[in-house]
């Protein structure tokens, strides 16, 4: 199975490195949003409460998860032209390991998002954004990212294979992903929103991961909190894999 | 190679695709499976290559149980899909190679291999260059030296000459030959070419509508039409022409008659001979024929007999439409009730009355006018009478039948046993 795994992985990562205007492209999306938010919202860390010096120091872990979502929601897209342009059929007749096929779908997703933020965060701190450069600390929330982008990658292909239509498909991708970043304190410290959405922040993955990266990446460590967030989405990205493998097995009609 | 028996597979939809299918392909032959669009050919390969489950018969491959022990089915067989399945942003060389790691061969081995079929394929000089720039022949020849890298005994073929041009057709057939010949592969293709399976198959199955409908070798199963066919269309459509065929049809030296849109099909032992007396029939009835064809018996005309429709005529599949994935999950059931209306416009004009022979007659405005109503019983001796509406040729089977007419479509004999 890890040998399968590998030789896709390898698969996706070569084509994906072929076509680089795209990643790319996905890559634009954060940018836009790290320079307007980081503008349009320069003022809020004037006001009483807010947690820190600057909104762009704020604002950076929430930037790095969106640019997780924008990349890795949309893997089940790519999944759906595999089918129909026969690539999964034709792995299917071969006794490929069923879950390397996911799975190596979900990884290649995952590193490439992986890239992807490193860039963000590169761009973010030549912005002078005033976040930890500390290697140790940004390989803990590379952790974060991957996992999390684990977890998306696996939704998006479960939801995939569920509904076999594209524009469904991307319906979902938009709404797991933009209405749940703003139930997280991406955005806007926890203490300036309203207190129902504490609760929705509460079930939200996406709310952990935010809160885990910015323990690590923004002022003073905070390992406990890291370890909460750690923990919320090692579970996420096991549970999201398992479901998505699950719901590839049930594809044979 | 293959023992399919008493196969029946129901589609969530509740369609049949396929309604108890018996198949026997032997060690090393060419076995075509040829039938109109969905008929159960490409179910039919989905479930022999394990890609698809079914509701009950027995399915053997290669030795082993495609529901017990699908591992071992998958490893002694190679699949070409209608899709090609290979990646376009790869080489030629890479996808060889990955599809060597999925049947997780040796390194040494997949270079050896590679190096053998891109030979085979004379595929060598565009094997570093990526498939986005391969031309359609080329891309089927890189799909089917991909599903031979592990050296299978058995290959499907699911329509693998389909959207081809005829040099590359012709091209393709060659290796198809080749690969039996030289390699000793057992091939199984589906194909909707009647020249195909006529020139590249040892043994041709008709399938229609989920079964087989006769097994043999292409000349048996010409043999089965008997004689020459005449082939005939006339100038008027009315049931003048319906009661023509139907005096044929009692003729002794008439084998067989058959309506296929608006043309008249007769088996006749010898059509030089028969074909004066068809005509002189047709004028003492008031008939003017409009053509008049003579030829041997070919596939087609074996297809016909088995299944109600020709294949050369029949529509293109254009897959299906897109709303039909959603009706019924919350899309509303919008399908089921064109398909209602459909049936009924069908019944209207004949319950026989296949659709693609529908489509196939060119009904001018009148034809449409008439099949509106329902026609008016014509009186005994239609043959002098020659006046009243114009009638579509499927007005007419109605009302030949109702005059005590056989079925149109004999029913198949058994396939051989011994198959």
């Amino acid at each position: 199975m890890l040998a399968d795994t590998w030789y896709l992985f390898g698969k996706y990562m070569r084509i994906t490195i072929r076509m680089p205007w795209w990643s790319l492209f996905t890559l634009l999306q954060p940018l836009i949003w790290l320079v307007i938010f980081g503008q349009l919202f320069k003022n809020m860390s004037q006001l009483p409460g807010f947690p820190t010096g600057s909104y762009v120091d704020f604002f950076v872990p929430g930037v790095l998860i969106m640019t997780v979502l924008f990349g890795s929601s949309w893997s089940g897209v790519s999944l759906l032209r595999e089918i129909t342009a026969g690539a999964v059929d034709k792995m299917l007749v071969a006794p490929v390991s069923r879950v390397a096929i996911v799975l190596s779908r979900v990884l290649h997703s995952a590193a490439q998002v992986l890239v992807q933020t490193l860039i963000i965060l590169a761009v973010a701190l030549a912005l002078g954004a005033a976040t930890s450069v500390n290697p140790v600390y940004i390989a803990m929330a590379m952790l974060i990212i991957f996992l999390l982008g684990v977890g998306f990658a696996a939704l998006s292909n479960g939801f995939a294979i569920l509904l076999q239509r594209e524009e469904p498909l991307v319906m979902i991708g938009n709404l797991m992903t933009l209405p749940l970043m703003f139930f997280s304190t991406a955005l806007m410290p926890k203490n300036f929103m309203p207190e129902w959405i504490h609760y929705v922040a509460l079930v939200n993955p996406i709310n952990y991961a935010v809160e885990a990266v910015r323990a690590v990446l923004v002022g003073t460590p905070d390992f406990a909190l890291y370890s909460k967030g750690l923990l919320v989405l090692a579970i996420f990205a096991a549970a999201t894999l398992a479901w998505a493998v699950n719901a590839f097995n049930s594809l044979r009609d | 190679m293959i023992q399919v028996s008493g196969l029946t597979k129901i589609f969530s939809s509740g369609t049949k695709a396929l309604d108890g299918l018996d198949l026997n392909v032997k060690d090393g032959e060419i076995f075509a499976l040829l039938g109109p669009n969905g008929a159960g050919k490409t179910t039919t390969i989905r479930i022999l290559s394990t890609l698809s489950g079914f509701d009950s018969g027995q399915v053997i491959v290669a030795g082993h149980d495609v529901d017990r022990n699908p591992e071992k089915v998958r490893e002694a067989i190679g699949v070409v899909a209608q899709q090609t399945g290979i990646d376009y942003f790869l080489t030629g060389r890479e996808n060889l190679v990955l599809q060597g790691h999925m049947y997780r061969m040796k390194k040494a081995d997949i270079q050896a291999r590679v190096k053998e079929l891109a030979h085979y394929f004379e595929l060598e000089d565009s094997l570093d260059r990526l498939v986005a720039t391969y031309s359609g022949g080329m891309r089927r020849k890189l799909d089917i030296a991909t599903a031979l890298i592990h050296r299978p005994t058995l290959v499907f073929l699911d329509e693998p000459t389909l959207g081809l041009d005829i040099k590359s057709r012709k091209n393709l057939w060659t290796y198809v030959e080749k690969m039996n010949r030289e390699l000793g592969l057992t091939i199984l293709l589906t194909t909707h070419y009647l020249e195909e399976a006529d020139k590249l198959a040892q043994r041709v199955a008709i399938i229609n509508a989920g079964k087989i409908r006769i097994t043999g070798t292409p000349d048996e199963l010409k043999n089965t039409i008997h004689g020459d066919a005449v082939v005939l269309s006339f100038e008027q459509q009315d049931h003048a022409t319906a009661a023509f065929a139907y005096t044929m049809k009692s003729e002794p030296e008439i084998k067989d008659t058959l309506w296929q849109g608006n043309k008249l099909h007769l088996y006749v032992a010898n059509g030089a001979e028969s074909i004066p007396k068809i005509a002189l029939v047709a004028s003492q009835q008031g008939l003017t024929i409009k053509s008049l064809a003579l030829s041997r018996p070919t596939l087609d005309d074996v297809f016909l007999k088995y299944t109600g429709s020709s294949l050369t005529e029949a529509k293109e599949d254009t897959g299906d439409e897109w709303w039909k994935q959603w009706a019924g999950k919350g899309g509303g059931n919008w399908n089921k009730k064109w398909a209602n209306e459909a049936d009924e416009t069908a019944g209207e004009v004949g319950t026989t009355v296949q659709e693609t022979q529908q489509h196939m007659t060119t009904p001018n405005d009148t034809e449409k006018d008439a099949a509106a109503q329902p026609p008016a019983t014509p009186a005994t001796d239609t043959a002098t009478s020659g006046g009243g509406s114009p009638w579509s040729p499927a007005e007419m089977e109605a009302w030949w039948k109702q005059q005590g007419g056989q079925p149109q479509w004999p029913t198949p004999k058994e396939p051989d046993k011994k198959d």
